[in-house]
């Protein structure tokens, strides 16, 4: 397994959250590139790599930044995107804690690329701590003089999930209620406060400066023609080693939690892997047989990469119990916009409570199929559809065990 | 420049302008189509997701209020998959909704249940018991009454508070099945437009203080009216009703859309202006306070317009009904009387604002100007003949005709207020209406025309 460390390159490096440590390390040297090159080469060279967003959509984000308008009519805005809250995704946490100057810098790279003199990182309210150790690293770089082009700001959320969502993100940051906002008619950028505006995960944030430092040819030499690059990986759940560590899209799957994550913990079978956090469909463990971790693999598998975060289950998982789980969360996280997900996120939970009760019928099955594609694509945002590939993926791949617990 | 284009609904053909809403055309043309959140004077907000549409060359189906009509469009509303989709998102909002009708003031004019009877109508496969419970009465000032549970979180009455009034009071708290409208502690429903998120209202989450548990609105009968608060001629409905052994009674007003005016709106003291219509009212004819016989004290006017021959002033009201002033004015002059309408006591500075109220509180104002009344306060004269005109001036001798009952009055006429007869005004912009009558008294009370034929002269 070839070792790839684009964003994770200083994570095994002691206190590389310091300036001078991190700049030891060849931290701000991608922003003498800024001499050489002008912002729409940069966002060239950004569309060139073909990075792709690493917040869990996976769109191209050369496309996003060319659509933000270099002509100074409106202020532009970058937003980078730090409410990670799906559950089994932690990897920007650790971009931010061990590596804080990695996504200044690429901010820094990011902002003059898209003309930006304002760049604002929402952060989920329960990283306080996190958001400590980037915001001394933010006083330090304001210090240092390295800050001088572009101002940032943390701006903290108050913990609701769908506020990872680009556009509920902007309603939050703008002081109103974490709704998404309607689909636009056309491409556009996002708008904050009606100004042109780009939002971006912390992760994709932090690939720039290596890839204005290397170009886009250095970042596409790893991963696969359509997925190229890497990404921060995670494990967690039933495995020896869990934690994230840093791969090349197109790594084997079970090579990779092999390799890195120490197999399954306690020697037991593989039963089941969530791929890129709860919102992603299930997968057995004979599907994830010689699946590669990249967007189209997975696509193929009936699931999707997401954000990366493994969620690794054993052969002793209660599958009815881990779905309930995870209805509940939607359940309480549901912003409660649109009428499918707000009413059926919590009708899905409570039938699956019941089930797991031991009082479900047939007959509830059938309704959380009913619910399932009532939820998706008939709602604002995807929150509802991904419930419904939960549903559906847990339910079919394992009706046996459903079934099993009915009255 | 709006260009003109064809879209195909149901098989049939419209035209339709480029990039406007579908939903209102469906609304316009109306074909029918279930929706909570969308209302014109609002805009699409797309949380209901009811008013879902087939789109012929799109996979999926999509919200009408979010969809602008392009060339050759071609829309399904009625195919198998629609409708189901609509009983299914109709089954959502039904979950929690506690289905408590009997007791709804909603119920008769209730959105949630013309679409059940339009798109349910089916066996319910709800099989959970328990709803998520909220608060039945939460009063949110300015006369709204609050059922959270009734709530489908449309958040129409949220965006009023938001884009038509600015004041914010409103908003929506909670998350999934748990948000529910709300105010922020002390901090209650209080503009001078509140009331108006009552009609807003697709379902019976918000009711009137004032009109709630009164009537089924399936009884109360509807006249086109036009109020009479102030010189902007806002259009209302007159739901009125007459009880068995009871008299005619008007229980609310509500606003009647008139672009020009109102919009879709009334101010809050105009919706409540009707109590004042059917309070303190002048029923008899009196003479200083006792009541005498209506043809004796119509004799006795004529006596004493005889007696004042050109000493005598007419005053009127600036409320009246044109056709109304114009019989006065004709009257006026048979007698060689002098004409007065003064408006100033009108006037209300406070009352004026930049939206729907005007500091002129005379519906007719504009009327007694265009006809060149005299608008100053009369000398001290021999004779008054007062209709209803709210001051009282100096003179020898008065005669009243009057709608609510005042205390000086000499020889006191009563007169009908304007929902017992009809007639037009004309607002301060000019614009001319019609008001029609709503109101059947058990024992009709003379309106000013009447009164006028009867003194005949």
């Amino acid at each position: 397994m070839r070792e790839s460390k684009i964003v994770s390159s200083k994570f095994h490096i002691q206190n590389a959250f310091n300036l001078h440590v991190a700049k030891e390390y060849g931290a701000y040297k991608s922003l003498e590139k800024m001499d050489i090159y002008a912002p729409q080469q940069i966002i060239q060279i950004i569309k060139d790599s073909m990075l792709r967003g690493k917040g869990g959509g996976g769109a191209p984000a050369g496309l996003k930044w060319e659509l933000m308008p270099l002509d100074d009519k409106k202020p532009n805005f970058l937003v980078v995107n730090c409410d990670e809250s799906e559950p089994g995704t932690f990897k920007d946490r650790q971009i931010i804690s061990k590596d804080p100057h990695l996504l200044i810098e690429g901010i820094i790279l990011s902002c003059y690329a898209i003309k930006a003199k304002a760049a604002y990182i929402y952060i989920r309210g329960e990283y306080k701590a996190y958001q400590n150790i980037l915001q001394s690293a933010i006083d330090e770089a304001y210090e240092a003089g390295i800050l001088k082009e572009c101002d940032i700001t943390i701006h903290r959320g108050a913990g609701a999930y769908i506020c990872g969502e680009k556009s509920a993100l902007l309603e939050s940051m703008e002081g109103k209620r974490g709704h998404p906002r309607l689909k636009p008619k056309q491409k556009e950028p996002e708008w904050f406060f009606e100004n042109p505006t780009l939002v971006n995960n912390v992760e994709t944030i932090a690939t720039v400066p290596f890839i204005v430092q290397n170009g886009a040819d250095a970042y596409r030499s790893y991963g696969t023609e359509k997925s190229p690059g890497t990404l921060l990986f995670a494990m967690s759940g039933h495995i020896e080693r869990p934690g994230v560590y840093e791969a090349e899209f197109g790594t084997n799957m079970l090579e990779y939690i092999e390799h890195y994550g120490g197999g399954v913990k306690n020697g037991k079978k593989l039963k089941a892997v969530i791929p890129g956090g709860v919102s992603c469909g299930v997968l057995t463990a004979a599907e994830c047989e010689g699946l590669t971790l990249d967007y189209e693999a997975l696509r193929g598998a009936g699931s999707s990469l997401g954000t990366g975060g493994m969620i690794i289950m054993d052969e002793d998982t209660d599958m009815v119990a881990a779905l309930k789980n995870i209805l509940e969360f939607y359940h309480e996280e549901s912003c409660g916009q649109c009428t499918p997900c707000r009413e059926g996120s919590g009708w899905s939970d409570t039938i699956v409570a019941r089930i797991l009760e031991g009082k479900g019928t047939e007959a509830d099955l059938e309704k959380l199929f009913e619910l399932a594609d009532i939820m998706n694509g008939k709602t604002i945002c995807v929150f509802a559809p991904s419930i419904s590939q939960v549903i559906v993926s847990f339910i079919q791949k394992f009706r046996d065990e459903f079934e099993a617990v009915l009255v | 420049m709006s260009t003109l284009v064809k879209i195909i609904v149901d098989g049939q053909d419209y035209e339709a302008e480029a990039g406007s809403l579908l939903i209102q055309l469906l609304i316009q043309e109306d074909i029918k189509i279930p929706y909570f959140c969308y209302h014109e004077s609002l805009g699409a907000d797309g949380n209901c997701r009811m008013c879902m549409v087939g789109i012929e060359g799109q996979k999926r189906p999509q919200i009408a209020c979010d969809t602008l009509i392009k060339e050759g469009m071609v829309v399904n509303t009625k195919t198998d998959t629609i409708k189901q989709v609509h009983t299914d998102i109709l089954e959502l909002e039904l979950i929690n909704h506690p289905v408590d009708c009997p007791t709804c003031d909603q119920a008769g004019e209730c959105s949630l249940q013309d679409f059940y009877m339009e798109y349910g109508l089916h066996t319910s496969k709800i099989t959970i018991e328990e709803k998520v419970k909220h608060n039945k009465a939460v009063d949110l000032g300015a006369n709204v009454m609050l059922d959270q549970e009734r709530c489908v979180l449309c958040a129409r009455c949220t965006r009023f508070t938001d884009k038509i009034t600015g004041t914010h009071e409103l908003g929506i708290v909670g998350r999934g099945d748990n948000a529910k409208v709300t105010t922020m502690p002390n901090r209650p429903l209080s503009n001078p437009y509140a009331m108006n998120v009552v009609d807003l209202c697709p379902v019976g989450a918000l009711t009137s203080k004032d009109f709630r548990f009164s009537q089924r609105v399936w009884f109360l009968e509807t006249a086109e009216g036009v109020c009479h608060g102030c010189a902007k001629g806002c259009n209302v409905y007159i739901d009125h009703n007459k009880l068995k052994y009871k008299d005619d009674t008007i229980y609310r007003f509500r606003p009647r859309r008139n672009d020009a005016i109102n919009g879709f709106f009334i101010c809050d003291t105009g919706r409540l202006s009707y109590k004042e219509l059917q309070e303190n009212r002048q029923e008899s004819t009196l003479l200083n306070g006792v009541i005498i016989d209506t043809d004796e004290a119509i004799k006795q006017a004529k006596e004493l317009i005889f007696l004042y021959k050109s000493n005598i002033s007419v005053i009127i009201d600036a409320n009246l009904y044109t056709e109304e002033i114009e019989a006065i004015v004709t009257f006026a002059k048979s007698i060689n009387a002098t004409i007065f309408s003064p408006l100033e006591v009108y006037e209300e500075k406070a009352f004026g604002d930049d939206m729907l109220k005007s500091s002129m509180r005379a519906a007719n104002a504009e009327t007694i100007k265009r006809m060149g009344i005299n608008t100053q306060r009369p000398e001290k004269i021999g004779l008054i003949i007062n209709f209803n005109h709210p001051q009282e001036f100096e003179s020898d001798k008065k005669i009243n005709f009057l709608t609510h009952s005042r205390e000086s009055a000499e020889l006191c006429f009563a007169i009908a207020v304007f929902s017992e007869s009809s007639g037009s005004l004309t607002n301060e912009d000019g614009i001319t209406q019609y008001s029609q009558k709503a109101i059947d008294k058990n024992i009709p009370i003379m309106t000013v025309i009447e009164s006028i034929q009867r003194l005949g002269l």
